[in-house]
């Protein structure tokens, strides 16, 4: 069993703490699982990918984008579904378009269409993919098993999966993704059409599998909350660039600022906006919604005093105030506009 | 649930261990198993086999008209054998005569379901994922298409072989018997191998399974009447009859027992070849569609 594992370096490798027993531990270099150099894909009216360079370490990564970003198409090129217009990819150390059955083996796919054959029961449907993977017959029947019990389904495993609820036939796709015991599982939106319940459920059962088995994940997802929740590395695409790419430490997490939330006063109607203006003249980057007002752009305590000054000046009441802490949504939302900005000018 | 260490005999030492989902460093098979396992789950799916009743009905019923002539003839044989001679009810090559409709219906109806249901629902991207590329995937998917038609070709011949041999009425030695068993295997494969290529080649261009179905019957009861209009209505070269796509495959059994067939005119070349060429244009056909089809998750 490994522990999660962080990156350490922005190349084509990350250093990963291994734990051997309860006392020792140890560190060694492991390759990154998806490489990346100026890969562009392009088709007849449009180009996907423009020059992605990217490095996937180990551990749960979350691919987020809007809908023509670029996601499917990377994931197409990671599986060798599609060859790159220009380029390189590696998965798991080799080329898909060179060695795209020995790759295909080693990686699991879960993917976002309604695939499963509504006359197929649960069971036959893991093992069949499990014996084209190359599980002896034995074996795949086993555990397609073991990988329907650990999805949750393991007393509804013989039921036809037309019968099966969506969130049920979303756990046989990961079910069938695992079963052959890939090093790597692609999930495309694995929580699409699943309830808020279901939806927690799927992401701790993702998250076990990574944790307790060392199945590398990559989950597609345009749900940023989710990835923000369970993924240890994030690549955020648009129009087929990369806008953002690290930990989620590095990306999420840390100070997104100070938050106020002032009283929206009768007797003084222009507060808020005095506050407002202060702080911009203060030379801060200020987002405001209705009585809210977001800081940001120098450290905490600064932030602070500048805000306590601001309202005082302008004669406002503090609702509430406090740090913000910087969400995927914050980093996900500045990249795009950033993005979208470099590609006008 | 293992019993773990069932060498332990000291009381209180077994233990019930729950193995769950582990990890796999067992030995992996190759593309070959994965190839066999497309081909026979799209064989289990097209015969209906673990699917609800409905699906069952059509393949049953192709199976038993393909079967009924061979049950009556072996019947015959067993009852009369001592007045009539078997052969002359129906030959092995003849018996296919008997057999066009179920052999037509399953040429229609196999390939549409093996091949265009995976196209429109994902399946191929699924499949595709797994160690099986476009190439494989279509050899996997092409030996379901001629191993099920051999069900429909290949078996009623075997078993009229087998019911006359044992009414005494087979092939005499087992030399003869067994140049009879090998004419009845080249056969059934030649005409499935015409059929798969044509069927496939149909299922490939469109992906609405009915039309696909129905492209192969109006092709397969069209071209004999082509064929006729030009040789004995515009009394053109009789070797205009070779684009006759469903007699042909036909036509070359008689070819493989020796026999003249329907239309000595043709020289056996000529309806060897040009199953050949239909063989090998409907893969072209194939293999053309799918090197094309982007194919992404």
């Amino acid at each position: 069993m490994r522990e999660r594992n962080q990156p350490e370096d922005g190349g084509g490798s990350s250093v990963r703490r291994i734990r051997t027993n309860q006392h020792e531990c140890h560190t060694e270099t492991v390759p990154a699982i998806i490489e990346t150099s100026g890969l562009v894909m392009e088709f007849p009216s449009t180009r996907a990918l423009d020059a992605l360079d990217l490095s996937v370490p180990p551990g749960v990564t979350g691919l987020v984008g809007a809908n023509g970003a670029g996601k499917t198409t990377l994931i197409s090129l990671a599986l060798g579904l599609l060859k790159p217009t220009s380029g390189s990819i590696t998965v798991l150390g080799l080329d898909p378009s060179v060695n795209g059955p020995e790759l295909r083996a080693r990686i699991g796919y879960g993917p976002e269409r309604n695939v499963l054959p509504d006359d197929m029961r649960a069971y036959d449907f893991v093992r069949h993919f499990a014996q084209i993977k190359g599980l002896p017959r034995d074996e795949a029947r086993s555990r397609a098993s073991d990988s329907l019990y650990l999805v949750g389904l393991g007393e509804e495993r013989f039921r036809a999966l037309g019968t099966m609820s969506t969130g049920q036939r979303q756990r046989v796709k990961l079910a069938q993704a695992i079963a052959a015991d890939p090093a790597f599982i692609v999930l495309d939106e694995p929580t699409d059409g699943l309830d808020p319940v279901q939806r927690d459920e799927m992401l701790a059962i993702i998250v076990d599998v990574n944790r307790k088995f060392g199945i590398d994940v990559m989950l597609s997802s345009h749900v940023l909350e989710e990835v923000e929740r369970i993924c240890d590395h994030v690549v955020a695409l648009d129009a087929g660039r990369l806008v953002a790419h690290g930990s989620m430490a590095e990306l999420a997490g840390a100070s997104g600022g100070v938050e106020v939330e002032l009283v929206d006063l009768a007797d003084r109607p222009q507060s808020v906006d005095a506050v407002e203006t202060a702080l911009l003249q203060g030379g801060f980057e200020v987002r405001r919604v209705d009585f809210t007002i977001g800081v940001s752009g120098r450290d905490d305590a600064e932030l602070f005093d500048a805000v306590t000054a601001a309202v005082a000046t302008a004669g406002a009441r503090i609702r509430r105030l406090g740090s913000r802490r910087r969400t995927l949504d914050d980093v996900f939302t500045a990249d795009i506009a950033s993005s979208a900005r470099g590609r006008q000018s | 649930m293992n019993v773990s260490d069932p060498t332990a005999t000291t009381h209180g030492a077994a233990q019930i261990v729950d193995r769950g989902f582990q990890r796999y460093d067992g030995k992996r098979a190759g593309v070959v198993q994965a190839v066999w396992s497309v081909a026979w789950q799209s064989i289990r799916a097209t015969l209906g086999l673990g699917r609800p009743a409905r699906h069952k009905i059509f393949p049953v019923l192709a199976v038993a008209i393909a079967y009924v002539p061979a049950i009556v003839f072996v019947g015959v044989a067993a009852l009369f054998n001592d007045i009539l001679d078997p052969s002359e009810v129906a030959d092995y090559p003849g018996y296919y005569a008997f057999i066009t409709a179920a052999i037509l219906l399953f040429a229609g109806l196999v390939a549409p379901e093996v091949l265009v249901g995976d196209r429109r629902n994902g399946m191929l991207a699924l499949y595709l994922s797994t160690p099986l590329h476009r190439g494989t995937y279509l050899v996997a998917k092409g030996l379901a298409v001629v191993l099920t038609l051999a069900l429909v070709t290949l078996g009623p011949p075997l078993l009229v072989l087998i019911g006359y041999t044992f009414e005494n009425a087979g092939p005499d030695g087992i030399g003869n018997w067994m140049v009879v068993l090998l004419r009845i295997f080249i056969s059934a494969f030649a005409v499935s191998g015409a059929l798969t290529a044509i069927s496939m080649a149909a299922s490939s261009i469109t992906d609405r399974r009915a039309f696909a179905s129905i492209g192969v019957v109006l092709l397969a009861l069209a071209s004999p009447a082509v064929a006729s209009a030009l040789v004995d209505g515009a009394e053109l070269t009789p070797n205009w009859r070779l684009i006759d796509v469903f007699s042909m495959p036909f036509e070359l059994v008689y070819r493989v027992f020796g026999e003249p067939g329907n239309f000595p005119e043709l020289s056996t070349l000529n309806v060897g070849l040009v199953n050949l060429a239909w063989v090998v244009g409907g893969l072209a056909v194939v293999a053309w569609r799918y090197s094309r089809l982007v194919v992404s998750r």
